[in-house]
């Protein structure tokens, strides 16, 4: 018995060693290590043996079978390698361009969009949208903007009719909103805007995000956190930003907020006026007027209000020139971003 | 707001600010500085020359050869002015010199004589009109020197993007007010505060509208010689761009940039009766000149400045021509008025005649201000138009407001801005800007504001003022506390991401355009004129007729875009928008606003990708078809429920839109109706846009569909047994419908069946006529145990005969 064995596994590994492709490896297996192979007899004569040998020869016999599997297994691991080699270099040219499935994109404008109201949704932010086509009572009265106030020359204006326009801003979502619900506030307003001028830098559509959050003991120190840690998230950690004072009729104090030029680092360039400063954000506490409008007390509530335009943002983060491509629909220009 | 910085160093010192610092500061102040430029920069290389010798021309009557003296060099000119003459010192442009009219000087021959350079009047210089000879120098001035220098314009021009809220720093003097704080310095004031003595022996004043003009100072000069104004009132004028006229029209445009208070001179003679009045106008007086020459149309409001029978200005906005200051003119009324600020910018507007005077007063000018201002103009004109004044004048102060006294709470500033303050922090601000503080209480303080800081008028506008002082940047950085909450999305908006999402990842392209478009589309469409969609709103007030309604729909706009993209050789088009459409909805309401969602597909199916990896077609109906079906069924509303949400149906001739080739069209049906349609592009309105590719498009009405219940998802188990696949060819009449046979499928009483697909359709020679063959592809199975052939031959055979029966068919042999 025991020279049964040593003989089946010398010439398996013999024949083992002799298979060339993987036809002659089925063979192989099918010869010795099936079901019906010369392994599985081995195992069941093992069944006649004296019970004194039974359990040496028994873990002989299976220690031999063990070795021929692996065995088996590393010869079937050097065949695929090779029959890959072979085929790659005998048919398919891996240099050839990928057949790639065809993807479009979103517009700038959306992808930008969508990344601010974002970061301000994770801020616990709500969105709320409204109409394009305003009353100028909401667009202007209820801003603190009454008519022949020289701030309506801020806002080049397209009118509908004497009290109809499309809105300039999307600030009147501020009275809407606070007209409806009350304090606490945390709401962002995305949308179109309109103003009639058109040029390089200016087109008579655009798009802005308008925010605000209402509560009790809401300082200016916190609308500089809250805008701080959006720029940073926009554009990067660590960015210099500054405050500096400015005039909306809607909020007091009013704030401009300018960050470090991202074309040239702070150094001066072109594209900021060699200040070093870009302005990207108009924002400030809201004016008591506003929230007396609303019905609010201004003794009891204090809020902030901040305003950014889209196509601006993008135009500094992805280095665009001219603003009137974002309305051409050219591919050349949407597949890139 | 533009100045200089040496005008305005003479009323503050700037101390060691550098430029940029200075700029930096008044940045940080609310003064937003735009720039700050060197005044002249065209003048830069010009120099003073000193004319050595004049000779005759030989050639020419009325040319002369100077030699002349720049520095340490001489050259050789050709010049034609008659003044030329020995010793003069003058102004020259050397060969390489480009002039402000962008002539470059070369050296060159003038009637065959060499000139290296030009000698230049002031009007080649663009200083002055002057050009009846070359500039004259004094004679003490040296040769070879920058011509900036010697003239004083060495200057630096700095412009500062006023905020509506400070009229009082559209001045020099309120520009170095804000300066004397940053430097701590003292303002230097050319004239004291002063007051005007009533006398009315020579003329009078009556304001009758004291609400439009709450103050009407008035004296009388006598004896003024017009003429120009001497260089140092010049100088400044240029060197902010405004033109100098003459001497008295000179000083009351320096003192109004000087102090920000607007001034008028009348021609003292052409007022009738020697009397003012302020008034409106009457109703015969329905036009009035002013001194552009323009015949002005008056409405009833309008405030007017007249004498005894007729208006002689528009109040704070122009002047008239019947009393300008003329050459001839000898007195001269001088006027300092403050005007109600929204009816001179109504005025202004409706006569479109904005000017540096209404700019002021239509933000404000400090009603305290004009005897003082008046006083400066008045010993201006004595001493550079020689007149003298008449003691005393006029001076209507109807509208004096009591002292501005405000209060303010250190405990509400200091939670307002988020920052620790006292009454001393507080105070020290608001005191280094000139307003007057005392304690009210342990909390208040009670503020005097200075008299031209008329945008204080609120607690609010004092915090701004020490939030300002303080330095935006000195306040501290926090975040909000607030209670935890979650932000309810808008339904519509979410559907919208996941839209566009899906589209994107088709290879659409998404696309964005104007609200506003030409009202020519809708014709260029096709639609008939009492079409709904032709019920557009219109703007006012359009930039252009390509953007001058608002849009009722999205495809034309699109088709622009194919357009645009096919001139620059981008054939194949995948475009899609989401946007909203402008209905209107009666006078003076808002319209209707719905979001719409519409995309078009033409050119070639795998667009640009080269042939190598997918063959070379062009869309056809089945991708928008494909593209729409996938949508509703990412949005749950087709194939995941018993019964579809949104179904198609073939239109009948009346509701196919005249735009869309009526064969290949399909309609959107939910429960509440029609909500959008798809399919080929009628090739005439293709080639309107200039498209001469098919176009297949579709066009949903986005609301209706956002509110279309999307099917829960729910699980159901994956089959356990193997499934059986039959196929079956069958020819049948072209008329029927591939819906029809699936349909009948899918609803057989057949058991097992599970899904079927049609998989080939033919037509063609080897057919009848008339006859088409459709290959389907069934799908068996059971969920209980794995079919014999026994099981699924009877349920196909069955199957079989249904379809041939019902649609008179037959099975295709072979």
């Amino acid at each position: 018995m025991e020279q049964e064995i040593l003989t089946l596994q010398s010439s398996a590994k013999e024949l083992l060693a002799s298979v060339e492709d993987t036809a002659q490896l089925e063979e192989f297996r099918i010869r010795y290590l099936g079901r019906k192979g010369q392994f599985s007899s081995l195992m069941k004569g093992l069944a006649k043996v004296s019970k004194e040998d039974k359990p040496r020869l028994g873990q002989m016999a299976n220690s031999a079978k063990k070795e021929m599997e692996a065995l088996f297994v590393v010869k079937q691991q050097t065949l695929a390698a090779t029959n890959n080699t072979t085929a790659s270099h005998g048919t398919l040219d891996l240099t050839l361009p990928g057949r790639r499935p065809e993807k479009g994109k979103l517009h700038p404008v959306t992808q930008i969009m969508n990344e601010v109201c974002s970061i301000f949704e994770s801020l616990g932010f709500s969105v709320a949208e409204g109409p394009d086509v305003e009353h100028d009572h909401y667009n202007f009265e209820a801003l603190n903007i009454p008519a022949h106030h020289p701030a309506r020359d801020m806002h080049d204006t397209f009118y509908i009719s004497d009290s109809i326009l499309l809105r300039t801003h999307t600030s009147p979502m501020q009275a809407r909103i606070m007209e409806t619900q009350q304090p606490p506030l945390r709401v962002i307003a995305p949308g179109k805007v309109y103003r009639c001028d058109s040029d390089i830098t200016h087109t008579p559509m655009f798009h802005q995000v308008e925010g605000f959050l209402v509560d009790r003991d809401v300082s200016f120190a916190d609308l500089k956190g809250v805008l701080t840690v959006f720029t940073q998230k926009m554009f990067k950690k660590d960015l210099p930003l500054r405050f500096r004072p400015s005039f909306f009729p809607f909020t007091e104090p009013s704030a401009e907020v300018d960050i470090a030029c991202v074309i040239c680092e702070g150094k001066g360039c072109r594209v900021c006026k060699k200040t070093g400063w870009l302005e990207i954000l108009g924002a400030g506490m809201i004016d008591p007027e506003v929230f007396k409008m609303v019905g609010y007390n201004p003794e009891k509530y204090s809020g902030f209000a901040f305003g950014l335009g889209i196509e601006r943002i993008a135009m500094l983060k992805y280095g665009i020139d001219d603003i009137r491509l974002y309305y051409e629909n050219d591919l050349r220009f949407l597949s890139q971003f | 707001m533009k100045f200089t910085l040496s005008w305005l160093k003479e009323y503050v010192d700037t101390k060691d600010l550098s430029p940029e610092a200075l700029a930096d500061h008044l940045t940080m102040l609310g003064l937003e500085v735009d720039g700050v430029t060197a005044i002249f920069p065209e003048l830069q290389t010009l120099r003073t020359a000193k004319v050595l010798s004049v000779e005759p021309h030989p050639n020419a009557d009325k040319l002369s050869l100077c030699e002349v003296a720049v520095g340490e060099n001489t050259y050789s000119i050709v010049c034609g002015a008659p003044n030329v003459r020995e010793n003069l010192i003058t102004a020259i442009a050397l060969p390489g010199t480009v002039m402000p009219d962008g002539t470059k000087i070369k050296p060159s021959k003038v009637r065959g004589i060499k000139s290296n350079g030009m000698l230049c009047s002031e009007r080649e210089l663009g200083l002055s009109e002057s050009h009846t000879g070359i500039m004259e120098l004094p004679d003490n001035t040296d040769h070879g020197q920058p011509l900036l220098q010697t003239l004083g314009l060495d200057d630096l021009l700095v412009e500062v993007d006023l905020t509506p809220n400070r009229p009082d720093c559209a001045s020099v003097i309120g520009i170095a007010r804000e300066v004397a704080g940053i430097t701590q310095s003292e303002l230097k004031l050319p004239v004291e505060e002063s007051s005007i003595e009533h006398n009315n022996a020579k003329f009078s004043v009556d304001v009758e509208n004291c609400e439009q003009c709450p103050r009407y100072a008035a004296r009388l000069i006598e004896g003024v010689t017009i003429g120009p104004s001497p260089w140092w009132l010049q100088k400044r004028l240029l060197s902010i761009g405004m033109r100098p006229i003459n001497n008295v029209v000179d000083i009351t445009n320096f003192v109004m940039m000087e102090y920000g208070q607007p001034l008028h001179a009348f021609d003292f003679d052409t007022l009738e009766g020697r009397q003012v009045i302020v008034r409106n106008p009457k109703n015969d007086e329905k036009t009035f000149t002013t001194l552009d020459g323009e015949e002005r149309t008056l409405e009833p409001d309008m405030l007017m400045i007249c004498d005894a029978v007729k208006p002689v200005a528009v109040a704070g906005v122009m002047g008239g021509l019947n009393s300008e200051v003329t050459d001839k003119t000898t007195n001269i009324l001088l006027e300092s008025a403050c005007f109600n600020a929204i009816s001179i910018r109504r005025t202004a507007r409706r006569l479109n005649l904005p000017s540096e005077a209404s700019y002021r007063f239509e933000r404000g000018v400090d009603p305290g201000g004009c005897t003082t201002v008046m006083e400066r103009a008045v010993s201006l004109l004595c001493e550079v138009a020689g007149g003298s004044v008449v003691e005393g004048g006029t001076d209507f102060y109807g509208g004096q407001r009591p002292l501005n006294s405000q209060t303010i709470r250190i405990s509400r500033t200091a939670s307002l801005l988020g920052i620790d303050l006292d009454y001393d922090k507080i105070a020290d601000a608001l005191q280094s800007i000139g307003m007057r503080c005392k304690p009210k209480n342990d909390d208040t303080i009670w503020v005097n504001p200075p008299t031209f800081r008329i945008d204080i008028v609120r607690e609010a506008d004092l915090v701004e003022e020490v939030a300002r002082l303080v330095g935006y940047n000195n306040i501290p950085t926090s975040l909000p506390t607030v209670s935890l909450s979650y932000p309810e999305q808008q339904p519509q908006r979410k559907i919208r991401a996941r839209t566009a999402d899906l589209l994107v990842s088709t290879g659409f392209f998404e696309a964005i355009n104007y609200s506003f478009v030409t009202d020519k589309h809708l014709a260029m469409m096709a639609l008939a004129d009492d079409d709904t969609l032709r019920n557009q709103l219109p703007l006012l007030n359009p930039l252009s007729e390509e953007q001058s309604v608002m849009r009722t729909m999205l495809i034309p706009s699109l088709l622009e875009n194919l357009k645009r993209n096919i001139n620059f050789q981008k054939n194949s088009v995948k475009l899609f928008e989401i946007g909203k459409v402008f209905t209107p909805n009666g006078d003076n309401e808002q319209p209707i606003e719905k979001e719409r969602l519409a995309g078009i597909l033409s050119g070639r199916r795998y667009g640009e990708a080269s042939n190598l990896h997918f063959t070379e077609e062009n869309f056809d109906f089945l991708d928008v078809k494909g593209t729409v079906e996938e949508l509703l069924q990412d949005m749950r509303l087709q194939n995941c429920d018993k019964k579809d949400k949104v179904s198609f149906r073939i239109p009948e001739t009346d509701d196919i839109e005249p735009y869309v080739d009526p064969s290949q069209c399909l309609l959107l049906d939910s429960l509440e109706g029609t909500l959008g349609h798809f399919g080929r592009l009628q090739p005439e309105i293709a080639k309107c846009f200039g498209i001469k590719q098919d176009v297949y498009f579709f066009d949903i009405d986005f609301e209706h569909l956002c509110t279309l219940q999307q099917a829960d998802k729910n699980f159901s188990s994956l089959p356990v047994y193997p499934a059986v696949k039959r196929d079956i060819a069958l020819l049948i009449p072209e008329t029927v419908q591939a819906g029809d046979l699936l349909e009948t499928i899918r609803t057989s009483k057949e058991k097992f069946i599970e899904h079927c697909e049609i998989f080939d359709v033919y037509q063609g020679k080897s057919l009848e006529k008339g006859i088409k063959s459709v290959a389907i592809s069934v799908t068996y199975r059971s969920p209980t145990k794995t079919l014999t052939e026994k099981n699924v031959n009877k349920s196909h055979t069955k199957l079989i005969n249904t379809l041939t029966s019902k649609f008179n068919g037959s099975l295709r042999e072979g």
